[in-house]
């Protein structure tokens, strides 16, 4: 079942989780924003501090900071491409002269890199902010009202249903080759990889079986038989929700107009390396 | 007044050569219990199927004769139309829970049907209290047992209160006891609501008690057709390979053998009954 496990939503309540996946998403969206309008140290590090406490609020920080683990990766691909291109080319980055030379001038060329890694860790921070707190059956409905045709609603959700049953078919068709000699950690790459084959096939079949099935199920249960679908559910924007739409504008307008109207020195200069 | 009625019913699936029903003629009342059984492949799933449309509107293939359920023509009506009628519940109860929690599952064919939402609240709740799972409202399919999968299949089906519920070997996935319930479940909708019920199952030991009529297929065509007392008993029973229940296959045994027990029981309390008289007699 290890396979999936990370898919699986774990239900919490809190006042993170219970808020409208719609405000949410706009707050994801102006903090997405946001992050690309800066490209210095500074905001970018006030606009990753001000998500922190939803974090903690929602009571997710272990399963945060796994997310960001997944992404140290590429962060640090991403300082490092910075940073010696920077170097290389060093032109239009603030308080340089190239070529870079001097102590100060090395800092500056750090800050930057750094301040563009911090931009992609803000952005990975605020979605998994909102996939962390969204249930799968929430984000559904909310694609519902959203006006996504219903079929793609249904298919998402339908489709997360279903993870915890293929995965537990997976692990039963592992063993049940393992049993006929099947041996999954035996030779090269390739090898390994052709290995999955004979689970692979009886997987894909299985699921294809299961499909029809579902149809079946949808038909007698009368799919289709209104154009105007009614819902059981209905999200509403709470006062929590209008709340959480007023900041994000508020900062969403501070921000352009700090972007437009002051300009922000680095760090390096404010204190005075 | 009959609810489903076939006349010279015969079909065949596109892709295949040999007729899957073959002049299949029955007569189902309202209100009735039926246990439709046969050997595998014998066409009883194909049968289930022709009753709310699904043959031919879903698979295609050639049907000919005649069916009507309800009042209604089958090969008239849609699916969904028909499904406002008869309710179909599938063998694998896995497969037949899509939403994330039980309660969205139940309310999913009345949405189809554009229900108001008030209305689809109290039909839900309803059918979540005639099959006594409303504790289970808030879970996830995969966290629940195939039993309890399988009530709340039957709840889904429920909550458009249709006149005729379907079954296609609901138990065949279900330990002795999860089949238990799910027969009581769908005795009380026939007893208390009247609706009327087709069972496609083996374990005829279970599912005899509550039947009033029994059908028996075998190659695509309706062998037998009566009351399960006069069913079970028949030779052709026996030899088609139906699982006739062991109550009768004992009186059959001991007739076979000189004891005429003067009855034929066909749940194993009547056997026990019927035993004590004989012994007290002698």
């Amino acid at each position: 079942m290890s396979v999936f496990d990370g898919l699986r939503f774990r239900m919490v309540s809190s006042p993170i989780h219970r808020l409208d996946p719609r405000a949410k998403f706009f707050f994801v969206c102006v903090m997405f924003v946001i992050a690309v309008l800066f490209n210095q140290l500074l905001p970018l590090i006030v606009l990753f501090l001000i998500q922190m406490p939803l974090v903690f609020v929602a009571g997710v920080q272990r399963e945060w900071i796994r997310s960001l683990r997944g992404a140290l990766f590429l962060a640090v691909m991403i300082f490092v491409i910075n940073f010696v291109f920077a170097y290389l080319s060093p032109g239009g980055i603030q308080g340089i002269e190239p070529p870079v030379d001097t102590l100060p001038e090395y800092l500056m060329l750090f800050e930057n890199s750094f301040a563009l890694t911090l931009r992609f860790v803000v952005l990975i921070e605020s979605f998994s902010v909102f996939f962390l707190t969204t249930s799968p059956d929430h984000l559904g409905l909310a694609l519902e009202q959203s006006h996504v045709p219903y079929e793609f609603c249904f298919a998402f959700t339908t489709a997360v249903r279903f993870v915890p049953v293929l995965a537990e078919e997976a692990q039963t068709i592992m063993d049940a080759q393992k049993a006929r000699g099947l041996e999954l950690e035996r030779g090269n790459f390739i090898k390994r990889i052709r290995n999955y084959i004979p689970i692979l096939i009886p997987l894909i079949v299985n699921a294809i079986r299961r499909s029809l099935e579902l149809a079946e199920t949808m038909e007698s249960r009368a799919w289709g038989a209104t154009e105007k679908r009614t819902n059981l559910y209905v999200l509403r924007l709470k006062k929590p929700d209008y709340v959480l739409v007023m900041m994000s504008i508020l900062m969403l307008v501070l921000a352009v107009y700090v972007r437009l109207f002051l300009p922000v020195p680095p760090l390096v200069v404010i204190l005075q390396i | 007044m009959a609810v489903i009625e076939t006349k010279g019913l015969t079909y065949t699936y596109p892709s295949g050569k040999k007729r899957t029903l073959e002049d299949v003629s029955i007569t189902i009342e309202k209100g009735e219990f039926v246990v439709l059984t046969g050997p595998s492949g014998c066409g009883k799933t194909t049968l289930c199927r022709c009753f709310n449309g699904l043959v031919p509107h879903f698979y295609g293939g050639k049907l000919e004769g005649d069916i009507s359920v309800t009042g209604l023509r089958v090969s008239e009506h849609s699916i969904h139309e028909l499904a406002r009628h008869v309710g179909l519940v599938f063998q694998n109860p896995e497969n037949q829970l899509f939403a994330l929690f039980v309660e969205k599952d139940v309310a999913f064919g009345l949405e189809n049907l554009g229900v108001p939402r008030d209305e689809i609240r109290k039909r839900v709740d309803w059918a979540l209290q005639t099959t006594g799972i409303e504790n289970l409202r808030e879970r996830a399919p995969h966290e629940l047992s195939g039993g309890q999968q399988q009530r709340v299949a039957i709840a889904c089906v429920l909550a458009m209160q249709p006149d005729v519920m379907v079954l296609d070997e609901p138990t065949s996935f279900l330990d002795p006891s999860g089949a238990q319930k799910i027969f009581e479940v769908i005795s009380e909708l026939n007893k208390e609501m009247g609706i009327t019920v087709v069972l496609v199952e083996h374990r005829l030991d279970l599912a005899s008690r509550y039947s009033n009529h029994v059908l028996v297929m075998n190659e695509g065509r309706v062998v037998l057709d009566g009351e399960p007392r006069e069913v079970f008993n028949s030779e052709t029973a026996r030899l088609i390979g139906v699982g006739v229940p062991k109550a009768t296959r004992l009186s059959q045994v001991l007739e076979e053998s000189g004891v005429d027990l003067g009855r034929v029981p066909v749940t194993s309390g009547e056997a026990s009954h019927i035993l004590k008289e004989v012994l007290r007699r002698d």
